[in-house]
């Protein structure tokens, strides 16, 4: 991926960053008994850590062709759960509908190493090859509308961000948690800024002595780094 | 979207209690900010297109220093210093342009920071049409609404004073009329939409070839599909380019002056408008943006927005009260 090395540096140091926040995130949450949106978490550390390797060929942690498998996987993952949203007549149904925003960004990185695995075949292939090659299976209008699609993403939820109030990390358990429901339990999971419902097996369980859940407004800045760096990846590609 | 400032459910008053949700702090986008996050949306793209590697080069201070060429010395004489500078110190100063951009993106779309980077964005605006678009070319004869004329970046400015948030009570007919006015807002529009008309009719668009000529360069270094569209659209110019430049001023005019329409067609008028910036976004080759040296959509795509703030609304002039506006908004 070209540019300049203290941009990649820069760019894979916030993936780095916001893939081990969301670590901390799924510990917190299980250790803390608070709610968050385990899927979302633990999509956002493989793609902290993938992004973190296509910017800085030296992280790379994962065998050729590993990613497309994995990312290929939560795509289709998503992509059902937000069919099933879209479906679905209940209101913690119409929640997965905010899967749709993941499954679009497993798709980018998809198409991310897609095109990188084919540029790399080219180059290996030939220079006189390597135009023809690169050109067949990199299409650098799916990139720009992947682009526009992200980083219009990233303005939505920038926009919703008032609406997340800051939580601690720590915040002290205990509090009593209804179910969340419909309209109510919008915009406070992990990652979810577009106002849905917790996941059916992430509900806090009323009276349990639940937390609230973890920092939503964190999780929303985590999306908009992440949805920056690879609209910022997705623009070099062209 | 499920938060809404008027929604005091108990879920939602629980969310709010235990500090997970500000409802009262929050409303869902009326048109006008959905309009202000499609600016947003345009300015990251820029941030974005800014880190392009190409932009890091000497290239991109001798494209700004080109900008002065037949400009009149008091306009060129500060674009070629702050194209040497540029040039001088690309790293640090194409990084710190990228970033304003950044900032001003999110700015505009976190309600709080809306008013600061909407006024950042005109200052940037401005000072980017002077010392980076060389005024769009209007003053050294090589402006035609098909290369971007009067300029991408003033159009950014232009949408940032229409889309202003403030004035809640005041009527209009149109969202880009709410903080301006209806009057002043049609002025504007005249403007512009009748600034590109004249530019039509000038030889940079007029003369034989030159339309063809114009749009068969976008197709360099872009994809099959868009080189394609924009080599026939030049072969089919090729010797018709004066009639179809005072065809597409016709256009331009009837557009200019369509907005003092009766409301029906005004909004003829308006699709009229969005369907001409999206055929000269399309000769503008998209910007540039797929051939890796863009630096953004140029003026087709702003146009189109533009022009959907004037888009005339229903019923009576809408009067938004302060309590239903979206913050900040």
């Amino acid at each position: 991926m070209a540019g300049p090395s203290w941009l990649a540096y820069t760019f894979a140091g916030v993936m780095i960053i916001t893939a081990a926040y969301c670590v901390s995130r799924l510990v917190i949450a299980r250790r803390r008994h608070r709610p968050t949106d385990h899927q979302v978490d633990a999509v956002h550390i493989l793609m902290g850590v993938a992004m973190a390797g296509m910017l800085v060929p030296r992280l790379r942690i994962f065998w050729a062709g590993g990613w497309e498998i994995v990312f290929g996987a939560a795509a289709a993952w998503f992509t059902w759960q937000a069919i099933r949203g879209l479906r679905s007549q209940d209101a913690i149904g119409r929640g997965q509908r905010h899967h749709l925003q993941h499954a679009l960004a497993c798709l980018a990185m998809l198409y991310m190493f897609l095109a990188a695995a084919s540029a790399s075949r080219a180059v290996a292939a030939g220079s006189a090859m390597s135009g023809m090659a690169g050109g067949a299976a990199h299409f650098p209008t799916l990139a720009l509308v992947l682009a526009f699609a992200l980083l219009g993403y990233v303005v939505w939820t920038t926009d919703r961000l008032p609406s997340l109030a800051p939580v601690a990390a720590f915040a002290a358990p205990g509090v009593p948690v209804p179910v969340l429901t419909g309209a109510a339990a919008s915009s406070s999971t992990a990652g979810d800024t577009s106002g849905s419902t917790l996941p059916a097996g992430d509900h806090a369980p009323a009276g349990r002595g639940w937390g609230p859940p973890v920092s939503p407004r964190l999780a929303a800045c985590c999306e908009i780094a992440m949805g920056v760096t690879m609209g910022y990846a997705l623009i070099l590609m062209l | 979207m499920t938060i809404q400032a008027t929604g005091a459910s108990s879920g939602g008053r629980w969310l709010s209690g235990i500090g997970v949700a500000r409802e009262e702090r929050w409303a869902a986008p009326d048109t006008r900010r959905l309009l202000q996050l499609a600016l947003a949306g345009i300015w990251l793209l820029d941030a974005v297109l800014q880190f392009q590697s190409f932009m890091f080069t000497r290239g991109f201070a001798q494209m700004l220093g080109g900008t002065a060429q037949g400009n009149p010395a008091v306009i060129a004489g500060p674009i070629s210093w702050s194209a040497r500078l540029i040039g001088q110190h690309g790293t640090a100063a194409n990084a710190i342009f990228a970033v304003i951009q950044l900032l001003i993106a999110l700015g505009i779309a976190w309600r709080p920071t809306i008013r600061l980077a909407l006024g950042a964005s005109i200052a940037w605006a401005l000072g980017v049409w002077w010392l980076g678009e060389g005024l769009g070319g209007i003053l050294n004869g090589a402006a035609s609404p098909v290369n971007g004329a009067p300029g991408a970046v003033i159009i950014y400015a232009l949408l940032a004073v229409l889309l202003w948030p403030g004035r809640p009570g005041r009527p209009a007919p149109f969202v880009a009329g709410r903080f301006t006015g209806a009057a002043l807002a049609r002025s504007l529009w005249l403007v512009l939409w009748g600034s590109l008309a004249y530019l039509a009719l000038q030889p940079a668009t007029r003369a034989p070839h030159a339309l063809s000529g114009m749009i068969s360069g976008m197709a360099s270094g872009e994809p099959g599909w868009l080189a394609g569209v924009d080599n026939h659209l030049g072969a089919f110019l090729g010797h018709r380019g004066p009639a179809a430049a005072v065809v597409l001023a016709v256009v331009l005019a009837v557009v200019a002056v369509g907005v003092w329409l009766p409301r029906p067609a005004a909004r003829a008028v308006i699709v009229l408008a969005v369907v001409a910036a999206a055929a000269i976004w399309i000769a503008e080759g998209l910007g540039g943006m797929l051939t890796g040296g863009g630096t953004d959509p140029n003026s087709g795509l702003l146009l189109a927005l533009l022009a959907v703030a004037y888009w005339p609304l229903a019923g009576r002039s809408p009067v938004i009260t302060q309590s239903a506006s979206p913050e900040g908004a």
